[in-house]
């Protein structure tokens, strides 16, 4: 093996692909995928599937997975293609099992799983039929092409088209901006005759919201900021539809920041591109940026559409000491929505 | 490989030409703090003189490549005020030459 491969491919980017190839997710634990879905009856078979991905259920545990790979990439530890890099992680101590065993938070406890809750209970509130695809839910693997592994995530991606088209799947809605725009525009770059109908939430949410006399209207009023997701803003367009959702909602105020911070030219708040692994510091600097950005409106909480984006954002503001809550639109949206 | 090697190489160079080092996505980026290659047009400069001239180790791109959160902020600006690169996408496509171009050494190591 060429010693020199761990100096550019940096590992935490050969972790997350391991992870995604071999355990189903970024994060490379064994976690049950369906854990979020406890309770919510939610069928196999219907209308619309919910694309539920690994950011809002196993993003409580970034930090570990991430305090992982910088120790291992402080101390050296390479690429082993041979070995696989998580017995090269047990080798010098660094046990990835015990990331999960730590979290004992569950369910609605979790920040993360909370949000995908609400969205959930926000598409049964609108009426959407929808089911899942519990525990055969592959990893669209997204991260692995930002990583620049464009031919595992091709195979992937084919596997999954093979996957989804035995479950009968055919109308898919996706909750991670990340994975909604891998399975809407880069699938069907790389799949003959890819015919899946793919959503992001926000589109069925603004449909329903639409053709239905359904008001949703918050009972304490409420100011927020919303930060565009990258994914959300550039790849997938969906900031001017975002706004006429939030602009449906009542009692709610959106307050804009500078014209060049928001919609398409939002700044990014350094959760993108697999940067955590690799430059922690440059991210957190971005995250107290955008943060600054947003507090200059003088809103108590800011509102986004990413579990990355919240992650980035909450570190941004615990870093400031500042007094903003951060929140998903889906919990917004959850609450104002009448039963 | 190596064909799909030169062919994605060939793709990047073609792709980089069309920049016109109007430096409007510098102020764009938001990794930006003070040197050229914090930035989009930095980075891509770095891509062209590795490819074309050999400049710099895989080592020193490779830090360039993967401080770049792939927030498409750059792409956008060129789109809507320069020349319409696609600088993301080239980014991310230069990072896949590093993984092809190593993880074809490793095997040959491997035998």
């Amino acid at each position: 093996m060429d010693k020199s491969y761990k100096h550019v491919i940096p590992t935490g980017h050969v972790y997350i692909k391991e992870s995604v190839l071999e355990k189903g997710n970024v994060f490379g634990v064994s976690a049950d995928k369906t854990a979020w879905a406890t309770g919510l009856d939610l069928p196999k078979k219907a209308d619309y599937t919910v694309f539920a991905g690994c950011g809002y259920q196993l993003m409580k545990y970034a930090d570990g997975m991430l305090a992982s790979v910088r120790t291992a990439e402080k101390m050296g530890v390479g690429m082993e293609k041979v070995v696989g890099i998580s017995k090269a992680f047990g080798k010098v101590g660094i046990d990835l099992a015990g990331i999960t065993g730590r979290i004992t938070t569950a369910g609605a406890e979790d920040i993360y799983t909370r949000v995908l809750i609400s969205a959930i209970n926000v598409l049964k509130k609108l009426s959407v039929d929808i089911g899942y695809m519990g525990t055969e839910e592959p990893c669209c693997g997204s991260p692995i092409y930002y990583s620049g592994f464009a031919d595992d995530y091709i195979n992937n991606a084919q596997k999954n088209y093979g996957l989804f088209k035995s479950m009968g799947v055919k109308k898919l809605i996706g909750v991670m901006p990340a994975c909604t725009a891998s399975l809407k525009n880069l699938y069907p770059q790389y799949i003959n005759g890819y015919d899946l109908e793919v959503k992001h939430f926000i589109e069925v949410v603004a449909d329903r919201l639409r053709e239905s006399s359904i008001k949703p209207v918050l009972k304490k009023k409420m100011t927020i900021a919303y930060h565009d997701p990258c994914q959300i803003s550039r790849v997938l367009n969906l900031s001017k539809l975002t706004r006429e959702v939030i602009s449906r909602i009542g009692g709610l105020e959106l307050r804009e920041p500078e014209v060049d911070q928001t919609g398409e030219w939002s700044t990014c708040c350094g959760g993108g591109g697999g940067m955590e692994v690799t430059f922690p510091e440059l991210c957190e600097r971005l995250a107290v940026r955008r943060v600054n950005e947003l507090m200059a409106t003088g809103v108590p909480v800011i509102a986004t559409s990413c579990p990355a984006c919240m992650m980035q954002l909450m570190k941004g503001v615990s870093k400031l000491k500042a007094r903003v809550k951060v929140v998903d639109l889906a919990e917004i949206l959850d609450e104002a929505l009448p039963q | 490989m190596k064909s799909k090697l030169q062919a994605l190489e060939k793709d990047i160079i073609e792709g980089l030409r069309q920049c016109s080092h109007c430096k409007m996505c510098v102020s764009a980026c938001p990794t930006y703090e003070g040197w050229y290659t914090q930035s989009s047009m930095g980075r891509l400069a770095a891509i062209y003189a590795f490819l074309m001239y050999g400049l710099g180790s895989e080592k020193e791109l490779s830090k360039l490549l993967f401080s770049c959160s792939t927030c498409r902020r750059c792409q956008n600006i060129c789109r809507a005020m320069s020349a319409g690169v696609e600088t993301t996408d080239l980014i991310v496509k230069a990072r896949n030459l590093l993984a092809i171009k190593f993880e074809a050494k490793g095997e040959d190591a491997n035998g």
